[in-house]
């Protein structure tokens, strides 16, 4: 049995009807797909499996919803995506970072680019974008396409 | 202390940087620089503007009519150009020294002669 | 000892030598540092929206321009995720020729990284010999990709260029040179008073914090974990190639100049054994420009550290989302442990300590915060405070 199935079955056996999906794409990659309210549970029993490296956290905007993948590595070796899906209008997910603190700026960036809260996080002031950014626009966010955020920038200048 | 013994012999020694508008170091074979198309083999395909990811390369009009313009200005000297070319039309030149105080005088163009 | 009150510093932003122009709010204690709050993004390009409008042949040269330093580490890690959708593998010549460009530019990057600790501590003799001899592996580099800094060496299904036969001797020389004097600059460094007095002890982080605040690349190893992508997940022909991971159990900035001088000398072996035993045969396969649905996550041993790319394609020639993350973001809430509790005069090299270059920092604004009264400082003054620090050890 290699690693990768060890794992998986062990992710199935704690989180159980939690978890919708999970596949290992090839050697060393596994993408696990869970539901929200799982998140906190399942960092725990990863970190405590020995995941305690987060590499990095994305956001992707998908039509029904914001994607979160938190990806996190085993001794380095094998990557882990561990995938769950937020609503789009009024994102809110609880932070991680009182488990892994290495998280602090990835949940910032995430923050600045899709407008995802993260309750319970210390300082989610912008990281990337600047401070005169209007609010409740994300720029990774498939509705500001970049001619749209082009003349936001411009916008902002003639006001000065 | 090892580093003083060194420091005073290279008092001593020829300078390691070279006088450089005056003193010039030829590139290596196989060095990227300007791309320049022989028209000649060109069939106008448009092939290398589509390819390219700075957008330095305009098309106008097709086929052997075709005239070629590139902007150095935006080039990334990448080479992407020369390798999608089906026809072999496009060679990388030796320069390196594009700098200029017109961004008109950094536009090359290119056109079959009948 | 403490004043009693705290004074807040603001670090940065902008300075034309900087590579990431990055703002630090340091609160200080007397001339201690009690808290670091960063602040990024004066670089931000947009460049992972750019992606989403690019060909995936387009891209590549989007990802080689994400830094200029470590732009084969971008563009192998973009090309092996774009690889891993597709399902084709490069050749093996190819995966040896990314392996021998990679390696060099992990020589370039560190000793550039080398001869800006030398600066930051003062020590400017060192950095010019330093720069110099780095001239050599840049030379291989335009040699072997037709650039200096930019090699477009990758591309989709194997590399672009093969290193031909004639230019072996060459690279082969270049090697024996750099490795002679990379063994004299450790000798340098090892016995040079300036430097143990500027970087023994300073910027002190465990391996338990390294490993919590999820530290990557040279400045895990000088905390002594032995952590290596090439090694733990290995790509293009690391599997195939022995080396050693260089670590450290010094902690501190001393032992991140030797895990980078180590892995220079660990690189040319690398390169030397790459050489040696790259295999005959094709550099690159065809792959089609339309890339089907799916995802893939890419790793890299950049010479700051892991680099991690992911995308994901929506079945078209351009991809629906590209996320890049450099190791210098990884490193940060690391660097803002390490910088507390330390001297302000020690912030610079701590701050180069896990290279982002901070090469010089022309201003500084103290404010007191009970008067609120607010004094610049300028580069020539500030180093004179540091110098004055340093006299009374």
């Amino acid at each position: 049995m290699r690693r990768e199935d060890k794992i998986v079955a062990e992710i199935r056996e704690r989180l159980k009807e939690k978890i919708i999906t999970v596949e290992v794409p090839r050697e060393r990659r596994i993408f696990a797909y869970i539901k929200l309210e799982a998140l906190k549970e399942s960092i725990k029993f990863l970190k405590d499996m020995g995941f305690k490296h987060l590499s990095t956290i994305t956001g992707v905007d998908m039509e029904d919803g914001i994607e979160l993948i938190y990806h996190l590595a085993l001794d380095g070796s094998i990557e882990l995506s561990l995938r769950l899906k937020v609503q789009k209008d009024d994102p809110r997910v609880p932070t991680i970072t009182d488990i892994i603190p290495g998280a602090v700026l990835y949940e910032r960036e995430v923050h600045d680019m899709f407008g995802v809260n993260f309750e319970g996080h210390p300082d989610l002031s912008p990281l990337i974008l600047p401070e005169k950014w209007p609010r409740n626009i994300y720029p990774l966010r498939k509705k500001y396409a970049l001619e749209r955020l082009r003349n936001l920038i411009f916008k902002e200048e003639d006001i000065e | 202390m090892a580093i003083i013994v060194e420091a005073i012999k290279h008092l001593f020694k020829r300078p390691a940087t070279l006088r450089y508008p005056f003193e010039k170091e030829a590139p290596p074979k196989g060095f990227r620089g300007r791309p320049i198309w022989d028209m000649h083999r060109c069939v106008g395909c448009g092939l290398c503007s589509r390819m390219c990811p700075s957008g330095a390369i305009e098309m106008i009009g097709r086929g052997h009519e075709a005239r070629i313009k590139h902007y150095v200005d935006r080039c990334l000297f990448c080479g992407q150009c020369s390798e999608s070319c089906p026809r072999n039309a496009i060679r990388l030149m030796n320069d390196f020294e594009h700098a200029s105080y017109s961004r008109d005088s950094m536009i090359y163009e290119y056109k079959r002669e009948s | 000892m403490s004043y009693g009150s705290t004074i807040k510093v603001p670090f940065g932003p902008q300075h034309p030598a900087l590579k990431e122009p990055e703002h630090f709010l340091f609160k200080i204690d007397g001339d201690i540092i009690v808290n670091v709050k960063p602040r990024i993004g004066y670089n931000h390009r947009g460049i992972e929206k750019a992606f989403e409008r690019r060909t995936y042949i387009q891209n590549i040269y989007l990802a080689e321009r994400i830094c200029g330093i470590c732009s084969d580490a971008h563009t192998t890690c973009y090309v092996q995720a774009i690889e891993d959708l597709l399902g084709v593998e490069a050749p093996p010549r190819a995966r040896y020729i990314r392996v021998i460009v990679a390696e060099l530019e992990r020589i370039h990057s560190h000793s550039l990284w080398l001869g800006i600790a030398a600066h930051e501590i003062g020590f400017d003799t060192l950095f010019m010999h330093l720069w110099r001899d780095r001239e050599a592996v840049m030379d291989i580099l335009e040699l072997i990709s037709g650039n200096r800094v930019h090699y477009a060496m990758n591309t989709i299904g194997g590399v672009r260029r093969d290193i031909v036969s004639e230019t072996i001797p060459k690279v082969i020389g270049s090697l024996d040179f750099l490795e002679k004097r990379t063994k004299y600059y450790m000798k340098v460094l090892r016995s040079e008073p300036t430097v143990l007095k500027r970087t023994v002890d300073i910027g002190v982080l465990k391996p338990e914090d390294a490993v919590e605040l999820c530290a990557v690349g040279p400045t895990l190893r000088a905390s002594g974990v032995k952590n290596d992508v090439r090694r733990d997940d290995p790509y293009a022909a690391y599997d195939e190639i022995p080396f050693n991971i260089v670590t450290d159990d010094g902690c501190d900035v001393f032992s991140r100049i030797l895990v980078r001088c180590g892995e220079i000398l660990e690189s040319i072996n690398m390169i030397r054994y790459a050489l040696d035993h790259m295999p005959s045969g094709m550099l690159r396969v065809r792959v089609p420009m339309v890339v089907k649905p799916g995802e893939a996550v890419s790793r890299v041993e950049a010479p700051r550290g892991e680099l991690i790319h992911y995308v994901k394609s929506n079945g078209s020639t351009r991809p629906e989302r590209y996320k890049v993350r450099s190791p210098t973001l990884a490193n940060i809430p690391a660097l803002c442990k390490m910088l507390i509790g330390q001297h302000v005069a020690d912030i610079p090299i701590i701050l180069a300590g896990i290279d982002p270059c901070f090469a010089c920092m022309d201003r500084l604004v103290f404010v007191d915060v009970k008067t609120n009264k607010k004094k610049a400082l300028d580069f020539e003054s500030f180093r004179k405070i540091v110098r004055k620090r340093h006299e009374l050890l």
